[in-house]
């Protein structure tokens, strides 16, 4: 971590603006305290004159001028060098009583107080409120007292928070300083993390601290993301691998199919040739089937409900895929029948969706069950009504169930997955793709997809969700 | 037939206009968009096929401008985007018919076939013949020398398309999204199962054979030669 990296680290830069918003308000709590302090002293100190004076001025009525004169003598000799200020001048303003040595310059206010300043023994120079008091005969009295406390504990209360001022600054900026250094470094081992990551090692996670914090909070979304990213690529690189394999043995069908016949005979007949071409052709045909089955696929799964829905008769499309699919099957044997449950109330059950992709999936179930059930079985298309168990009224089921050799329940996630086959099935044509269409298209429509066990048989049951609620559109 | 060919790539250009012309047409190929748009407002054709996606101006907005001209020429699109979507976008537009890249000669060729027979016969018939094998329209009965003949509904419609393009092929993919309405990939030759059946009732009674089998392409209905 470099210096310049800490200045930059928003926790810093955080810590140093409320260090600054503190200290302003920590000054104006002091410039408040310390007035409203020196406020109430200065109270206390004229209320102290008040009393002072008033003792004076009892005496002065008991027995005059020379009476008051002795008194203020006797009050400074008791004091000594207190805080007490006493001065009684005759009209012509000469001294004739007090510790004072002149009359002050400054004028006393409206009700007599008057504020100056003295020198006092030793260079120190205080501050004085006193009362001026006009006796009979141009006498003046001046009673007051020194603000020396005033001032100390203004000191006092200055230098204190002055102290704290300065260490809640210092606390300030090495607080901050260990607090950003230590998010600076959360936030660089997250970094470190995501660069590892970048680099290739996609099992590399973050570290969580234990603390359950929002950093805590942000590496588990992060971590559970690259869950999520690390099973898709890993889910693609198996579909990479499967179409690599699947494809290419069709491939070496065709390229040995033209190299027999290229090494087969020196003069070869016209009519093998044209048969051979004919044979690679249907070969390339299939390819570009499976092809077609896997765009197909990565279209239903891109996800974004299509233009093309529209609202549809789920008996309908059963009717017409029982329809389509009923020589086939009378052809293997097979009996194949539509089934529609009645439907309460007087609407027929509709689902949003695109009449070609639902076609194709539902032919794809039907071919599966047509394909791999035994002669002499039976093969249902039905259209049911709301859910099995009663639920979920306003639901649309096709279900497509056979009696043929079924899908193991350990196997029934697997065979949904692209070019899976079941071991059994190898021998019969096919690309492993059927299924793999029917969940997209389940899926963007969003339908449950349910593989049951038909006793014996496989049945499939596709849900619809009911058909005024709208699909929703982010999901994939 | 008189056909304009409206196609960047110059290899499938090339393939298409030898296999077209050993079929015995006249092809005219523009290689982008706005030669395109030129030939097919100055010329005229009986069918025309335009590529999707051209340079110059896209085949979508070419066939939308000969159209907004009233040019009535059927015009096949061909497209790299298979969508569902793409394609009612492109019979929107004005197309006719929709063919997805890649695909086999035989069917771009029935294709072009039935679009060129479209723009003749224009009437409405209420009677289809071929041979002995008679259609009524309106009654939806089939006879065939004098002899009725009972047909499920599809059948009916399957004879009907057959009959309607008479001695040209027609494709599987033709009839699935012709007679059945839907544009899907079987995994199984369902056409051929439901074609045996339908031979069962038409040809299997009778000498001469109407249904044929074209090898690689599809079927066609015709008289035997």
């Amino acid at each position: 971590m470099r210096p310049g990296d800490l200045f930059r680290a928003t926790t810093f830069r955080l810590a140093l603006n409320y260090l600054g918003l503190f200290t302003v308000s920590a000054i104006a709590l002091i410039g408040l305290v310390s007035w409203s302090t020196s406020l109430f002293i200065e109270w206390r100190l004229q209320a102290t004159v008040e009393a002072d004076a008033s003792g004076l001025s009892e005496r002065y009525r008991e027995s005059g001028l020379r009476g008051l004169a002795d008194l203020i003598e006797e009050r400074i000799r008791q004091e000594g060098e207190g805080p007490s200020v006493y001065l009684l001048v005759s009209p012509d303003g000469a001294r004739i009583a007090g510790n004072l040595y002149g009359w002050p310059a400054r004028h006393p206010n409206a009700e007599g107080w008057v504020r100056f300043r003295i020198e006092r023994i030793g260079d120190r120079t205080t501050t004085v409120i006193a009362h001026a008091f006009y006796l009979s005969g141009g006498y003046r009295l001046l009673v007051g007292r020194t603000m020396d406390d005033v001032e100390r504990v203004k000191l006092a209360i200055n230098r204190a928070l002055g102290w704290g001022l300065a260490l809640t600054i210092l606390l300030g900026i090495v607080g901050g300083y260990f607090a950003s250094r230590q998010m600076v470094q959360r936030v660089e081992a997250m970094s470190r993390t995501a660069r590892r990551i970048v680099g290739g090692d996609m099992t590399s996670r973050m570290h969580l601290s234990g603390a359950r914090d929002e950093f805590d909070q942000l590496a588990q979304s992060f971590n559970e993301m690259m869950d999520e990213i690390q099973r898709l690529v890993e889910s693609l690189r198996t579909v990479t691998d499967n179409i690599a394999h699947d494809l290419r043995t069709p491939l070496n069908r065709l390229r040995s199919r033209i190299d027999l016949a290229l090494i087969g005979k020196a003069e070869g007949e016209a009519a093998d040739y044209r048969r051979t071409l004919e044979e690679t052709l249907a070969e390339a045909d299939n390819l570009l089937a499976t092809f077609n089955a896997l765009l197909a696929i990565s279209q239903a799964e891109s996800g974004s409900r299509l233009n093309s829905f529209e609202a549809l008769d789920p008996a309908r499309l059963a009717e017409d895929v029982v329809e389509l699919y009923e020589p086939l099957a009378e052809q293997n044997g097979v009996r194949l029948t539509a089934r529609f449950d009645d439907w309460p109330g007087a609407d027929a059950p509709t689902i949003a969706g695109d009449r070609h992709m639902l076609f194709q999936a539902l032919a794809n179930l039907v071919d599966n069950a047509v394909k791999y059930a035994p002669a002499g079985s039976v093969v249902t298309v039905s259209v049911a009504a709301g859910d099995r168990d009663g639920h979920a009224p306003g639901r649309v089921e096709i279900v497509v169930a056979d009696n043929g050799p079924g899908v193991p329940e350990g196997a029934r996630d697997r065979v949904l997955e692209r070019f899976v086959r079941l071991d059994s099935t190898r021998t019969t044509p096919g690309n492993g793709l059927g299924l793999s269409l029917v969940n997209a298209v389940a899926r963007l429509h969003g339908a449950d997809l349910i593989l049951e066990d038909n006793q014996p048989g496989l049945r499939v049951r596709l849900r619809f969700p009911p058909p005024t609620a709208d699909l929703p559109s982010d999901e994939a | 037939m008189r056909i304009l060919l409206i196609e960047d790539d110059a290899e499938a250009a090339a393939y298409m206009a030898k296999g077209l012309k050993e079929a015995g047409h006249t092809v005219d190929h523009a290689a982008d968009g706005t030669n395109g748009l030129f030939l097919a407002t100055t010329e005229r054709y009986d069918v025309m096929v335009v590529d999707r996606m051209l340079p110059g101006l896209d085949g979508l907005s070419i066939i939308q401008s000969i159209r907004a001209d009233g040019n009535a020429t059927p015009v096949l699109i061909l497209s790299a985007l298979g969508k569902v979507d793409d394609r009612v976008r492109g019979l929107r537009a004005g197309g006719d018919d929709y063919l997805v890249k890649p695909y086999a000669f035989a069917e771009l060729m029935a294709r072009i076939d039935a679009l060129g027979r479209r723009s003749t016969a224009a009437q409405p018939e209420t009677r289809l013949k071929v041979e002995d094998l008679e259609i009524d329209l309106l009654a939806r009965t089939v006879t065939r020398a004098g002899r009725a003949i009972d047909l499920q509904p599809r059948e009916f419609r399957l004879l009907e398309y057959l009959m309607r393009h008479a001695g040209q092929v027609v494709t599987r993919t033709m009839l699935l999204e012709n007679v059945w309405e839907y544009h899907f990939d079987p995994q199984t030759n369902l056409i051929d199962v439901h074609i045996s059946r339908l031979r069962q009732k038409v040809d299997k009674d009778f000498e001469r054979p109407l249904i044929h089998t074209v090898r690689g392409a599809g079927y066609s209905l015709r008289a035997p030669r």
